[in-house]
């Protein structure tokens, strides 16, 4: 690392401008001792290789098992690392929470270890401070401490599923007695706890099985959407629906804003929580439940109508999901519905207890203890509730009633801007750790690099809390798992590390009483327009905001970027008087923010939406400044829904930054993105035979028995949309984040898009999914039109771009009528790089089998040819053909529900031949001629057959 | 300053428009200006021109080193502004080889007066419209990977490219003008060798006029070699032209990839290169003082020649629309009803006002007979015409088979800068040619004259 990346991020005092001789030479003197000084020696021993390790051999890649969290939740990972550089994330197969496929979050892990904003350096009051300084002031506050049993001590962290630091927290309160544990993430869907509360007195954690449900009712919730569980929900969506003879579930969604679980759905309604509660209701009062009468206008009431039939004949095969905005009673209601279904779903002790069954307190709570001057020193790890937490806590002025606030963190971000100290934590690719995913699976989380700065894991930290000591961390994970391991601890712990998941440590359901249904509120009056908050389906909830990837990464169904927008129905526009990219305030009980508008027809009317994760003021280069923080106006009571939010227009116009257009004109939808009912579902989608259509121009090669000839064939009945290949894209072939200023001017350069086609009405739209590789098509429009040969096809019907031949004429791209091909108008790579995208760190995430692109350069989707070319080496070796189905591209690695297929045509038992059969299989603008080696399966729906128009 | 031919209106021949016209006058009227001081009206407009040409350097020079970006292209219209210009210029630099090269070989004799200066014309626009396709890349500096030279990697061009035909049409376009222009320079480089005063004038126009005494064999030869290479530029001039429209309909994109348009490309550069002349013709006939040689009937041929390329060009426009609706492709159509009401129909719509309806007036002989009226229908042509080529590349691009990708192109400053800087650097060019070397053929006059009987 050069020198200059270590200054501080706040100016000295001894950096004033005025620097005279002495001081110069001074600082001249410590410059050069700071240099010698900089590459200390590591802690731990490093002897250079006298045996070489087995597996080692250098330049070629291995893979390790790890967890990587999502609001605490672990979900298993395998991570490429190249030369001991972690370059690329994919998920583990074995882990119940992954399935072997990936998030946009888990993949943008990777270069978030390597930005170069992260901390680095323990922080005073702002500016850096020595590590001895802050071991003396934590000596004195444990002296304190120690004095008042912990009285005052207030440890404050996110949702903690980590088994070591759960039993780190209870010998914290074996020290400190007096000290009290809040728990907090900003992504908590209260109310399903609440509900449990009310259904069966306690609360229990809800792990629904979809692969054994027939019939799917979303209630405002989005299981397939991103979240902790969202790949093991889609991998269960994708199972329900890929046998066409019986078996193939039906969804039903009535949402109040946009989901992707809406976009999936065969049924979806758009409706105010308030009538969602009353759709709750209803289906229980048609189950047989004695709750009051809902309230709801005719076309609710037949959907409704439907669901229960369909409910109640599927007894056993249905389940209900509740969402966040809901109220703890629905989520009540919602259980017994369940019960009374004898639902596929498991309750499960909670998985944030700590051994003796501690549970964190509440925000809430924490900011009442600060207000009562209660609170001596507060200690937040890993958190960032002066961002997150909701307004009407305002937990900036609570926290300062604190006087001693120490703050760790992976960022320097505005929590640590209100602390007294702040200490730089290791990313959780360095550490050590455990987690456990949503059904209480535990996995290992193990290092796969050294961590880059001198940082501290949660561990250490509370080591150093409770004993005042410096533990490794990797002793701390040991000692919490050496009484599960049995007599061979130390086969387990390697059995554990590569296999990346503990076997058995899922929790075992409980089995409550009956629950109760509790007293539902009256039917209030019909309310006016009120606003839905949701996590950002790229930044989350603002802890990724300063990843690149995520930041340019469209979002599903608005393909917005950089920023966040509010969402509102065409039909609420009107008496607001507002059009699509004026902006507008936005204000609720508690403040006010200012935010594009985006109309959508997906959205409810009557309902905003806006997601959170926006408005950073100290994320970093990437991150600050941008979107509106949708936490202003939140209330810690009803942090999803704002009943009373108001909004006016002002006279700004700032259009949402978009990379494409979703596609509602019917006559391309009916020919781009085809449908079929389920009934329809064996009727041939695509045109006759390509191979077969007359054509002036010469037949395509024929196929030599041992040649290869790679395709793709995307399932986009399976496609959700959730992005998770457009960013494995990114990572696995170094694609260039270009920045908001040139997504303006529609440069973003994504090899992998996914196109969204509205296939309902003008009033319900219902979206599906196409992601848009290269077709490397056999008769490639590109190829003949390069003056250069830089594009080429090679014998394996590979379309290749040589990059260093290329010298720029775009015709390319100009004349591919799928505009698939990206180009480096910039830069991009290559030293005009956006904001501080150019810095040293982030090179080492590129994958060194890549080229990185130079500007002026077309490029484009290469079906992973470094991976193809991997599996050759290897099956050479071996003297064999490379096998079916063995290479796996990066998006089709990373889809959670499998849509992606990659394979050889030769090769008769390859799952894209096996799809090529089906009669859904359509060749996009197969007119053309083109011949593309990417083809599609045909989206299928499965309406009920009782439905009438006006509920779909 | 007192023109040497008195220009008369009452003259009887059409083509030289004085009561007399000796070989010395005519001379006399041609050389006259190039050896007097400059005069305010030429210092005037090099003054304006220069700080357009400087213009154009600095954004040659910022390309170059910000990359193309700083462009308004985008990753669906992945052309723009250097595309257009590139079709623009050659278009221009058509009519100076059609008038020299076809007239010559027709004998329409009028085109005495006007010839040398459209073939400048020609050499210039062709050589700045030789600069935008190099510009335009991604990677400027391997421009001559187009060329066939022998390499270690035994790498060629890829011969199906229309971008290596346009390669081969605008090397060999340049080097004909080049040549074609010279070869007819060659007698008046004499005349101005022997009548300059100055002693490096005379070496230089010496040295260029390789010897000419104008014996008959140097006549002959000189003759002999400028009708062949007459008859050799009318098929190339055509020839450019239809390329540089296959480097559009030798694509798969709709509105693009159409038979008509090499011949309608050959017709549009026409009507582009004549009304180009009429600009210059009328700037160079009153800043010369040239009304005799360069006559009202003179204007009025080629005003009629605009006409009937507008009604062409017409015709072209309505096939393209007929065709796209009797096709029955909806991206054909799609991209029709785009053109009228889509993002650039504000633009497409003064393109057909320009190129189509404006021209008609042209009907009327007052028309053709007012300087003012014919000036400003040939700027609005030329605008028309760069209308037509941004429109063509815009608008396929931006409403392409893929309605998920239909974008605009975002014009930035330095888009504005290669409209307009280029036209500072030609009249820079010009301004030169005309203080330099003659602007009229003397010799192709004189042979005029004495054809008419004026002599």
């Amino acid at each position: 690392m050069p020198q200059v990346d270590e200054l501080p991020i706040k100016t000295a005092s001894f950096c004033s401008p005025r620097i005279d001789r002495r001081r110069a030479l001074s600082l001249l003197a410590a410059g050069i001792a700071g240099g010698l000084s900089a590459c200390s020696r590591p802690d731990e021993e490093i002897v250079p290789y006298v045996t070489m390790p087995d597996r080692l051999v250098p330049g070629e890649p291995m893979k390790f098992a790890t967890t990587l969290a999502l609001s605490g939740y672990g979900r298993g990972a395998l991570v490429t690392s190249v030369d001991g550089r972690p370059i690329k994330i994919e998920g583990n197969p074995k882990h119940p929470a992954s399935l072997g496929a990936t998030d946009i979050f888990m993949e943008a892990a990777v270069l978030s270890l390597y930005d170069p904003d992260r901390s680095r350096a323990v922080l005073h009051e702002g500016s850096i401070a020595a590590a001895e300084a802050f071991r003396r002031a934590l000596l004195e506050q444990n002296q304190l401490m120690k004095q008042r049993q912990g009285k005052g001590l207030r440890i404050l962290t996110g949702k903690v599923t980590s088994p070591t630091l759960l039993r780190q927290i209870d010998d914290l309160f074996a020290r400190f007695p007096e000290a009290s544990w809040h728990a907090y993430d900003p992504i908590d869907g209260a109310g399903a706890s609440a509900g449990t509360l009310f259904a069966y007195g306690r609360e229990l954690d809800l792990v629904p099985h979809l692969e054994r449900a027939n019939i799917v009712v979303a209630l405002d919730s989005d299981p397939i959407g991103h979240g902790p569980d969202q790949l093991r929900n889609a991998r269960a969506f994708a199972n329900g629906r890929k046998q066409p003879a019986g078996g193939f579930s039906r969804w039903y969604c009535v949402e109040s804003a946009p989901t992707l679980t809406g976009a999936k759905a065969d049924h979806r309604l758009a409706l105010q929580p308030a009538i969602i509660e009353e759709v709750a209701i209803a289906i229980a009062g048609a189950l047989g439940s004695r709750a009051r009468a809902p309230a709801m206008p005719e076309n609710v009431q037949r959907l409704v109508r439907q669901i229960s039939s369909d409910l109640s004949s599927a007894s056993g095969g249905s389940i209900v999901i509740a969402g966040r905005s809901l109220s703890a009673e629905t989520h009540a209601l919602v259980h017994w519905i369940n019960a009374r279904l004898k639902a596929p779903l498991d309750l499960i002790e909670r998985i944030d207890r700590t051994p003796s069954g501690r549970q964190g307190r509440t925000l809430a709570e924490l900011v009442r203890d600060l207000d009562d001057g209660q609170v001596d020193q507060l200690v937040i790890l890993g958190v960032n509730p002066a961002y997150d937490a909701p307004a009407d806590l305002d937990f900036a002025r609570a926290a300062r009633n604190a006087p001693f606030r120490l703050h760790m963190g992976c960022y320097a971000d505005e929590t640590a801007a209100i602390s007294n100290w702040h200490l730089p934590q290791t990313h959780p690719l360095e550490a050590w750790s455990d987690l456990r995913s949503p059904d209480g699976t535990a996995s290992l989380v193990q290092p796969l690099i050294r961590p880059l700065y001198h940082t501290r894991t949660d561990h250490e930290l509370l080591a150093l809390l409770a004993d005042g000591i410096d533990a490794s961390p990797r002793d701390l994970v040991r000692q919490t798992w050496q009484p599960n391991a049995g007599a061979d601890f130390e086969g387990w712990w390697t059995r554990a590390l590569h296999d990346g998941v503990i076997s058995g440590s899922a929790s075992p359901p409980v089995t409550p009483h009956e629950p109760k249904i509790p007293e539902l509120p009256r039917a209030g009056a019909p309310p006016g327009f009120s606003l839905v908050l949701q996590p950002d389906p790229a930044v989350w909830d603002g802890s990724f905001a300063n990843n690149a990837w995520l930041q340019e990464c469209p979002r599903p169904l608005t393909k917005q970027v950089w920023g966040n927008a509010l969402t509102i129905n065409p039909r609420d526009a009107e008496p607001f008087g507002v059009s699509g990219g004026d902006v507008v305030s936005i204000r609720s009980e508690h403040g006010t923010v200012e935010a594009p508008v985006v109309i959508d027809p997906a959205a409810a009317a009557g309902v905003g939406s806006l997601t959170l994760g926006y408005g950073r003021t100290r994320a970093g280069a990437i991150g600050d400044g941008i979107g509106a923080d949708a936490n202003r106006l939140r209330a810690v009571k009803t942090p999803w829904l704002l009943a009373a939010a108001s909004i006016s227009k002002t006279a700004r116009k700032q259009d949402p930054l978009t990379t494409q257009n979703i596609v509602r004109a019917a006559d391309y939808v009916a020919e781009l993105y085809p449908m079929r009912k389920l009934a329809e579902a064996a009727r041939p989608v695509g045109s006759p035979d390509p191979e077969n259509t007359s054509s002036l121009l010469p037949a395509a090669p024929p196929r030599s028995g041992d040649e290869y000839a790679w395709a793709m064939v995307i399932d986009t009945s399976l496609c959700i949309g959730c992005n998770a290949c457009v960013v494995a894209c990114q990572a696995e072939n170094n694609v260039p984040v270009v920045g908001p200023e040139e997504v303006a001017r529609g440069r973003d350069m994504h090899w992998l898009r996914v196109d969204v086609y509205d296939h309902g009405t003008a009033h319900s739209p219902a979206l599906g999914f196409q992601p848009v590789p290269c077709m490397h098509c056999e008769h490639a429009p590109c190829e003949p039109v390069c003056p250069v040969a830089a594009s080429v096809h090679d014998s394996e019907g590979l379309n290749a771009q040589v990059y260093n031949r290329c010298i720029g004429t775009r015709f390319c791209e100009a004349n591919c009528p799928y505009k698939v091909r990206r180009f480096n108008f910039r830069g991009y790579a290559d030293g005009q790089e956006y904001a501080n995208l150019g810095l040293e760190s982030y090179r080492a995430q590129k994958n060194p089998e890549v080229t990185v692109r130079a500007r002026g350069v077309m490029e484009k989707c290469t079906y992973c040819v470094q991976r193809i070319s991997g599996a050759r080496r290897a099956a050479e070796r071996e003297d064999r053909r490379i096998g079916t189905d063995e290479v796996r591209t990066a998006c089709q690695s990373a889809c959670p529900t499998n849509a992606i297929e990659f394979g050889d045509l030769n090769q008769s038992g390859s799952k894209v031949n096996r799809s090529r059969s089906d009669p859904r299989h359509y060749a996009l603008l197969a007119h053309l001629d083109t011949r593309p080696r990417t083809t599609y399966l045909a989206d299928v729906r499965n309406p009920s057959s009782r439905s009438d128009g006006d509920a779909e | 300053m007192t023109a040497v031919l008195e220009p008369d209106e009452a003259a009887t021949a059409p083509w030289i428009s004085a009561y007399r016209a000796s070989d010395v006058e005519i001379t006399q009227a041609v050389t006259t200006p190039l050896f007097r001081n400059p005069g305010k009206v030429w210092w005037l407009a090099l003054l304006l021109s220069a700080p357009f040409m400087a213009w154009f350097v600095a954004a040659l020079g910022w390309v170059f080193y910000r990359a193309i970006g700083v462009w308004g292209v985008n990753s669906t219209i992945v052309w723009g502004v250097a595309i257009a210009d590139y079709v623009w210029w050659i278009g221009i630099g058509n009519a100076g080889t059609l008038i020299s090269a076809m007239l010559l070989l027709t004998r329409q004799r009028w085109r005495a007066s006007i010839n040398r200066f459209a073939e400048a014309m020609t050499l210039f626009a062709v050589a700045i419209a030789g600069l935008m396709p190099i510009v335009h890349l991604g990677r400027p500096i391997y421009a001559y990977w187009l060329a066939p030279y022998p390499n270690t990697m035994s790498l060629w061009p890829q011969w199906r490219s229309a971008l290596v035909w346009d390669f081969w049409a605008i090397i060999s376009y340049l080097l004909f003008s080049l040549l074609f222009w010279y070869v007819s320079l060659i007698p008046d480089l004499a005349t101005m060798r022997d009548r300059t005063k100055s002693r490096t004038g005379q070496l230089l126009y010496g040295a260029f006029a390789l010897g000419w005494c104008g014996s008959v064999r140097q006549w002959r030869a000189m003759k002999i070699l400028h009708t062949t290479m007459a008859a050799l530029g009318v098929p190339l001039v055509c020839s450019v032209h239809s390329i540089v429209g296959l480097d559009f309909a030798a694509s798969l994109m709709p509105g693009w990839q159409e038979s008509i348009f090499p011949p309608y490309f050959v017709v549009g550069a026409m009507y582009s290169g004549f009304a180009m002349v009429v600009v210059l013709a009328l700037a160079i006939r009153w800043g010369f003082d040239l009304q005799a040689i360069i006559t009202r009937e003179h204007l009025d041929v080629i005003a009629r020649v605009l006409l009937m390329s507008s009604i062409v060009m017409g015709y072209s426009y309505a096939s393209e629309w007929f065709m796209g609706w009797y096709g029955g492709a909806r991206s054909d159509r799609s991209l029709v009803a785009f053109e009228f009401a889509g993002t650039y129909a504000p633009l497409f719509w003064a393109l057909l006002g320009c190129n189509v309806v404006l021209p008609q007036a042209l009907w009327f002989p007052r028309v053709r007979g007012s300087l003012v009226a014919l000036f400003a229908i040939s700027v609005a042509i030329n605008v028309g015409m760069w209308l037509e080529r941004i429109l063509i590349v815009w608008n396929t691009l931006s409403h392409g088979y893929m309605p998920s990708l239909w974008r605009a192109f975002h014009f930035t400053i330095w888009d504005l800068a290669f409209v307009i800087a280029p036209l500072g650097f030609f009249a820079f060019l010009f301004l030169m040619f005309v203080r330099l070397i003659s602007a009229v053929s003397m010799f192709d006059m004189r042979e005029l004259a004495h054809r008419e009987d004026m002599a």
